[in-house]
């Protein structure tokens, strides 16, 4: 059963339905939220396009749960899917590698080279302990993302799932679309 | 029960299962030293596959070597891949990436992206499903196995063809020379004198199907599980906190005493070997005896949770634990049962386990004839 | 000395997007990781290839730096005394 969702584009953001205000619009809007709805997570700003995404559409979908304890927990999943991997991120790298004059690469920029590495940081702000995932699919396509959640809740301990899309190709073209659902007895 | 049903290895040591099984018990490694390649500054140690033989100018290396393999599982398995019953996952984390370097290449850029690599794949196969491609960093492997299971389970497919590849380059190698995770020497896993672990380039390939009744002699994937240690990126957990977990839930309720071994991770990094130890030693596991593959193949990244998962099965198919190649003097700090030399064995089941970058952590119990 | 600190902390600023930082807010003696800025490993990481871009400064060994990155005078004075450009 689903719960909870938000929608973040470059120029739209949407939480259960309603319309949340900003300003900004593309990378910006991402900062924006952060500094209007989260503020105290300075790691934000060390993350590429698609962590600082994922990470900010969980924090709104987690704060429309309510009563957020941050407390250790295994029962939940972070499962989300992409059409780019982690092409922002693998672009910034490959910058780093591309002279052979100016050949410095950057670890900072290749830990986010592999698109699960926001399912991680998801986990590590919640303490999330469940199953992190991340499946690549070259189109949106909602039916196979359900029933590939729906799957999942053969875990023998998972009840809840953040899922959904988290995409980006590069720092100002991105969508999420992520969902809390539920296990159905 | 979920079964295999077919396998292959396309790897330096081999082409065929046997041929890699068989390399892998005489101790060969393809692990070799390489200075200057792909105008890299500084030398690594690798298994790397002879680029030349894959060369194309409509495939790249990667999308060779799964046909190839995916092609080699099935030879009589009578397996129609243009059925719509039979799905394809692909595990991978950086499949085509080398086309990010535009001196590089001929292909178009969009085939950079791994959905359009799989779709390559199941294209070539007649395939109709969109492929799943897997992509959880060192885990994948095992991961996409465990997703086979589990579209399996629900009855939506009557075949999954779970194939693992990566192959290395300029970038991945640069990156992990940045973590300043590579071994100057070929690795050592849960050695003392470890100092890192080595790539390796390698296509692995598992067909599986779900069975009411299962011979003796038929593997069956029992079950697996995927945990995050929720504590750091890219260092793994002082606890072990998610392979822990992982071991636990793949464990279930089969007794220790049961299993031939654990097939550890064993990147022979100084981090991972050791959170490894206090894992299985959390888990109750301690007595069980423990291997890693990784002195033989490097670390295959995408590949490795089915390549090794496939060696395994072919080591308890020969009352075998194979030897840890490197391993010399225990240097975890919780006490492992390893060995650089084959042991004999009579049992019949075995954890593989993994972990990688974002805190995952998974883990699969594959038992011949199943659980009983 | 203190123009090479002051360059310092706004290079560590940059290097490891510390974004609502100034390097007004970076204490000379205070520990850059733990307590102090907090910084991580792959920060380490990231301030090993900054010392090599800015400074010409190649570290053999990785674990030097759990000296050199004590705080940003010990950076600094290691910094001035190893530098090739």
């Amino acid at each position: 059963m689903m719960r909870h969702s938000v929608i973040i584009t470059p120029d739209h953001v949407i939480v259960d339905g309603n319309p949340l205000m900003h300003n900004e619009k593309g990378s910006v809007l991402l900062t924006e939220l952060y500094r209007n709805n989260i503020g105290d997570y300075p790691k934000f700003f060390k993350m590429d396009t698609l962590s600082k995404l994922g990470f900010i559409a969980s924090e709104l979908l987690l704060n429309a749960e309510g009563n957020r304890s941050f407390e250790p927990r295994e029962d939940r999943a972070v499962i989300l899917f992409n059409r780019h991997a982690s092409l922002q991120a693998d672009t910034a790298y490959q910058a780093t590698i591309q002279d052979p004059d100016n050949f410095f690469p950057s670890p900072a920029a290749f830990v986010y080279t592999l698109p699960n590495i926001v399912t991680g940081e998801i986990a590590i702000r919640n303490k999330y302990f469940g199953e992190t995932s991340f499946i690549v699919i070259d189109d949106y396509d909602e039916k196979i993302i359900m029933e590939n959640l729906k799957n999942a809740f053969q875990d023998p301990m998972t009840t809840s799932i953040i899922g959904g899309w988290v995409d980006c190709s590069d720092e100002e073209h991105f969508e999420a679309k992520i969902f809390l659902i539920e296990k159905e007895n | 029960m979920i079964v295999c049903v077919a396998h292959n290895i396309i790897s330096p040591l081999g082409v065929t299962t046997a041929d890699n099984y068989a390399a892998v018990k005489s101790g060969r490694s393809a692990l070799k030293r390489y200075d200057g390649l792909w105008g890299l500054p500084e030398p690594f140690v690798a298994s790397l596959l002879d680029r030349d033989a894959y060369a194309d100018d409509r495939q790249t290396i990667d999308e060779k070597i799964v046909i190839d393999s995916v092609s080699r599982a099935l030879e009589g398995a009578g397996i129609d891949t243009t059925w719509t019953r039979v799905l394809f996952i692909i595990s991978t984390t950086k499949g085509n990436v080398f086309l990010l370097d535009k001196r590089a290449n001929a292909f178009p850029q969009e085939r950079g992206r791994l959905g359009m690599m799989a779709r390559e794949v199941t294209r070539h196969f007649g395939n109709p499903n969109e492929p799943i491609v897997v992509s959880n960093a060192c885990i994948s492997g095992v991961c996409a196995q465990i997703e086979a299971m589990r579209y399996l389970e629900s009855g939506a497919y009557d075949y999954v063809i779970v194939c693992g590849v990566d192959v290395q380059s300029a970038f991945i190698v640069s990156g992990f020379q940045s973590f300043k995770a590579l071994s100057p020497d070929e690795c050592k896993p849960f050695d003392a004198n470890r100092q890192g672990l080595n790539l390796g380039d390698a296509a692995a390939t598992i067909v599986f199907t779900k069975k009411d009744k299962v011979g003796d002699n038929e593997w069956v994937a029992c079950r697996g599980a995927i945990r995050n240690d929720a504590n750091h990126i890219s260092g793994p957990s002082r606890t072990g906190e998610g392979s822990y977990r992982a071991l636990k839930v793949a464990l279930g309720d089969m007794e220790p005493e049961k299993l031939a071994f654990i097939n550890a991770h064993g990147t022979a990094t100084s981090y991972n070997d050791e959170m490894e130890s206090i894992a299985i030693e959390r888990a109750g596991l301690a007595g069980v005896p423990v291997n890693s593959l990784k002195g033989y193949y490097g670390h295959t990244m995408g590949a490795a949770g089915v390549l090794e998962t496939i060696i395994s099965m072919q080591a308890v198919d020969d009352h075998n634990i194979l030897g840890t190649r490197g391993f010399d003097t225990l240097g975890v700090t919780h006490p492992l049962d390893v060995s650089n030399q084959n042991r004999a064995t009579e049992k019949r089941a075995f954890i593989k386990l993994l972990s990688g970058f974002g805190g995952c952590n998974a883990a699969l119990l594959m038992a011949k004839g199943g659980l009983r | 000395m203190d123009e090479l600190i002051y360059t310092l902390k706004q290079q560590i600023i940059e290097a490891l997007n510390l974004e609502d930082m100034k390097p007004e807010d970076i204490d000379d003696n205070a520990s850059l990781f733990g307590e102090g800025l907090g910084l991580d490993s792959i920060d380490a990481l990231e301030l090993i290839v900054m010392m090599e871009k800015n400074y010409g400064i190649k570290l053999k060994d990785p674990t030097q730096g759990k000296e050199i990155f004590k705080s940003v005078a010990v950076m600094a004075d290691f910094i001035a005394k190893n530098r090739t450009k």
